[in-house]
C-alpha cells in the first residue's frame, strides 16, 4: 500500500515537473513569432535588411532557426543533460554557470532567515497556544495584523534609513568587497554577516511571525486530538504532556515544510536584494528581466520550481512513513 | 421537472434563506468593534480615491517645481516634497490611493468570482473536471509566484488593466481549493440531497443551493485578496514593474530610493507612501477578518492572518498545513472542523 503510494506520487511529481517544463518553453514564446525578436527587439535606427541579418544570426547562434516543435525537443535534451540554456548575455555564458555563482549568495539570506524565524517564531508560537487568551496570545495577534499590512521592502528602506545611514551601524548597500575578497576567515565571514544584517533583519519579522502563527495553529490542533485526552485520562503530568505528546507531533509539520518554504523565500526575496544591492539570484532575475534574457530568467524559475516540486514530495512521503494515523487512498 | 422543484419549495427543502442582505452585514461589521476599524479606514481611503482631485493641493505630475525641492513638510507641504524633482507628496499620496484601490478591489472582486466558480465547479461536479482542476492548482503552487509575475508583465506588458489580468489569473488557486473543499461537505446535507432527489438540475443546485452557501467565504476572501493584491501590487511597483504612467505607493517609494530620500534624510518621503499602504492593507485585511469572524464565530480566530502571508511575497508553509489537512480532516476545515479545532476545552 505505502510502496504504491511512493510510486504514484514520484510519477505525479514528474508530471507536474514536465508541466512546468513545457510552460516555461512557451511563456517567452507568448506573442511572438519569432523568439529573436524578444532577444533583439526592433531598433529605430536599424534599416530592415540590417535588422533581419541581425535575427538571422541571432535564430542560428541560439537554435531558433529550427521549427518550434524541434526547439521544444532540444529544449528537453539539453535539460537532461544538465543544460539550462545559454544567457543571451554577451559572451554567452551558460545558465546554470550563472545562477551557480549567484546561488550561495541568495541562500546565506534565505538560509539565516528562515533559521532565525524558526527558532524565534516556533517559541513564540509555543507561548501563545500555551497562554491562549492571554496576553501573549494578543500579542502575537496583534503583531500579525500590523506586520502583514507593511511590506517587507517598506520595513527594508526604513531599516536601511535608520540603521544605515543615520546611525551607520551597517552597510546600507551590499559592499562589492563581499562577493570579491570573499574568503573564508573570520575577516571575509564577518564581512558577510555585517552585510547580510539589514535584509535578513527585514525579511525575518514576517518570517517570525509567519512560524509563530503556525506553530500556535498546530499546538492548538494537536492539544484537541484524542491521544492527548488519553494522556491526561492517564494521570501524566502536565508537563509530560505539553513537550512529549503535544509539542512533538504539532512541529512536524513545521519542520516538514522548512524545505518548501525555501523556494518561496527566494523568490520573494528579489524585492529586498533589489533595495540592498545583494549579489543574489534575485537581482540576477531582475538583471534578466531588463535586459530580456528569457533563457537566464526561465532557467532561475525552474530551478525554484523544481526545487519547490521535489521538496513537497519529500514532506508528503516523510509525512506518509512517519505519521501512522495517515491512511493513504481515496476517504473522499 | 417544474412541478417537483415546486413540490421542494412549498416543502421548503434547500430554500435556505438568504441569511443576511447586504445591508444587515455591513451593520453586523459596523456593530463589531475591529469592524468599525476596518470600515472606517476603506471607508476614507474610496472617499480619497474618489475626491482626489479635490484633496490634493498641488499637481502630483508637477515636476517642474525647481524652488521647493527637498522641503520638509510643513503647512504649505503638508508631507514635504521630493528631492529631485520638487513634487508635492502629500497630493502625490492622494493620487496614489486610486492605483492602490483600484488594482487591489477590482483583483480581489475578480479573484472572488473566478475563484468560486471554479471552485464550486470542481467541489460539486467532481470527476475528470475537478482532477482537472485540482492538477492546475498544484502546478500554479510551485512555480514561484512574483518571479512568475515578473515574466508575464514582461511577456504581455505593463498596461494596468494587464496587471490586473495577471494578478487574478494567478490568484485564485488559494480560494478555489477552499471553495472546493467547503463544497464538498455542502454536497452531502440534506437540503441539496432533496433538492437532488426533487429532480432539480446540476446547474440549478450548483447556483440556489451550493453558491450561496460559499458567500460567507468569498466576501471575506475579496477583503483579504484585496489586501494581498495591494502588497503585492505595491512591491512590483517599486521595482519599477508597475504602470510606468500611474503614480502609485510603490513607486512613490522606489523613487525615494534611486531619488536619495536615504541619503539626504528625507524621511518623509519614505513614511508617507509606507503609512499609505499600511492603512490601505490593514484596513481590509481587518475588514476580512472580521467578516470571517461574523460567518463563523466559532473559529473566532483562524488561519486568515496566516493565509495572508501566503501573498506574493510569503513562503508556502501555509501550503503544507493546508495539505495535510487534506489528509486528516477531509474539508473539514472550513465548516464542523473549526469548532473542534479552534474551540476551547482540552488545553493542557
Amino acid at each position: 500500500m505505502k510502496l504504491s503510494y511512493v510510486i504514484k506520487r514520484v510519477l505525479y511529481s514528474l508530471f507536474v515537473f514536465a508541466v512546468v517544463i513545457t510552460l516555461n518553453f512557451f511563456i517567452p514564446r507568448i506573442g511572438v513569432d519569432d523568439p529573436a525578436e524578444r532577444y533583439y527587439p526592433p531598433q529605430g535606427n536599424m534599416s530592415e535588411i540590417e535588422y533581419e541579418i541581425v535575427k538571422q544570426l541571432t535564430r542560428e547562434q541560439y537554435g531558433f532557426h529550427v521549427s518550434t516543435w524541434q526547439q521544444y525537443l532540444n529544449y528537453l535534451k539539453g535539460l537532461a543533460r544538465g543544460d539550462l540554456g545559454t544567457s543571451f548575455r554577451p559572451g554567452s555564458p551558460k545558465v546554470l554557470d550563472l545562477i551557480a555563482e549567484r546561488l550561495p549568495w541568495t541562500l546565506v539570506l534565505s538560509v539565516s532567515t528562515m533559521l532565525i524565524g524558526v527558532v524565534v517564531g516556533v517559541g513564540f508560537g509555543v507561548v501563545a497556544a500555551v497562554k491562549r487568551g492571554r496576553w501573549q496570545d494578543t500579542l502575537l495577534l496583534n503583531a500579525s495584523t500590523v506586520m502583514v499590512a507593511l511590506p517587507a521592502f517598506f520595513i527594508a528602506l526604513i531599516l536601511s534609513f535608520y540603521l544605515g545611514f543615520e546611525w551607520e551601524i551597517f552597510p546600507a548597500y551590499t559592499d562589492s568587497t563581499m562577493v570579491s575578497q570573499f574568503a573564508w576567515t573570520w575577516e571575509g565571514i564577518s564581512r558577510v554577516a555585517r552585510n547580510a544584517a539589514l535584509p535578513v533583519m527585514s525579511m525575518m519579522v514576517g518570517s517570525i511571525i509567519s512560524y509563530a502563527q503556525g506553530t500556535r495553529n498546530a499546538v492548538i490542533a494537536v492539544t484537541n486530538e484524542d491521544f492527548v485526552l488519553t494522556a491526561r485520562a492517564k494521570g501524566l503530568k502536565t508537563s509530560t504532556i505539553r513537550y512529549k505528546h503535544i509539542l512533538r507531533n504539532s512541529l512536524l509539520p513545521i519542520v516538514t515544510s522548512l524545505g518548501m518554504s525555501i523556494s518561496g523565500l527566494i523568490g520573494g526575496q528579489v524585492v529586498i536584494e533589489q533595495v540592498f544591492n545583494w549579489n543574489g539570484m534575485g537581482t540576477l532575475f531582475l538583471e534578466a528581466n531588463n535586459t530580456n534574457d528569457y533563457p537566464l530568467m526561465m532557467g532561475i524559475m525552474l530551478l525554484l520550481s523544481g526545487f519547490t516540486i521535489f521538496a513537497i514530495l519529500i514532506t508528503d512521503l516523510v509525512y506518509v512513513l512517519l505519521d501512522p494515523r495517515v491512511t493513504v487512498g481515496d476517504k473522499r | 421537472m417544474k412541478q417537483q422543484r415546486n413540490l421542494a419549495q412549498r416543502l421548503g427543502l434547500g430554500m435556505k434563506r438568504r441569511a443576511s442582505s447586504a445591508g444587515s452585514l455591513l451593520g453586523k461589521v459596523w456593530a463589531h468593534k475591529q469592524g468599525k476599524v476596518g470600515l472606517v479606514m476603506v471607508g476614507f481611503l474610496v472617499l480619497v480615491a474618489v475626491f482626489a482631485p479635490y484633496i490634493a493641493p498641488y499637481d502630483p505630475y508637477d515636476v517642474s517645481q525647481r524652488t521647493t525641492k527637498g522641503l520638509p513638510p510643513s503647512s504649505k507641504h503638508l508631507l514635504g516634497t521630493t528631492i529631485n524633482t520638487g513634487q508635492d507628496i502629500f497630493s502625490m499620496l492622494v493620487y496614489g490611493t486610486r492605483v492602490s484601490l483600484v488594482v487591489g478591489v477590482t483583483s480581489g472582486v475578480c479573484i472572488a468570482i473566478v475563484g468560486s466558480i471554479i471552485g464550486v465547479a470542481a467541489g460539486y461536479l467532481g470527476g475528470a473536471v475537478d482532477t482537472l482542476i485540482m492538477r492546475l492548482v498544484d502546478i500554479m503552487l510551485v512555480i514561484p509566484t512574483l518571479p512568475l509575475v515578473i515574466v508575464l508583465t514582461n511577456v504581455l506588458g505593463r498596461d494596468f488593466w494587464i496587471i490586473i489580468l495577471i494578478f487574478v489569473a494567478l490568484g485564485w488557486t488559494g480560494l478555489a481549493r477552499t471553495i472546493r473543499s467547503l463544497v464538498l461537505v455542502l454536497k452531502n446535507t440534506n437540503y441539496v440531497k432533496a433538492a437532488e432527489l426533487a429532480g432539480a438540475s446540476r446547474w440549478h443546485i450548483m447556483t440556489r443551493h451550493i453558491l450561496p452557501g460559499t458567500s460567507h467565504l468569498v466576501i471575506m476572501s475579496t477583503a483579504l485578496s484585496s489586501a494581498g493584491i495591494m502588497v503585492a501590487e505595491a512591491g512590483l511597483s517599486f521595482l519599477g514593474l508597475g504602470d510606468p504612467t500611474a503614480i502609485s505607493w510603490g513607486k512613490m517609494l522606489a523613487e525615494a530610493q534611486s531619488g536619495g530620500a536615504l541619503l539626504f534624510g528625507a524621511w518623509w518621503w519614505i513614511f508617507a507612501p509606507g503609512l499609505g499602504i499600511f492603512l490601505a492593507v490593514f484596513g481590509f485585511m481587518r475588514l476580512g477578518l472580521v467578516l470571517e469572524e461574523i460567518a463563523n464565530p466559532r473559529m473566532k480566530r483562524t488561519s486568515s492572518v496566516y493565509r495572508l502571508f501566503r501573498s506574493l511575497d510569503s513562503s508556502y508553509v501555509e501550503e503544507v498545513f493546508n495539505s495535510m489537512d487534506d489528509y486528516q480532516v477531509m474539508g473539514s476545515e472550513v465548516t464542523g472542523g473549526g469548532g473542534q479545532r479552534y474551540g476551547t476545552g482540552l488545553e493542557a
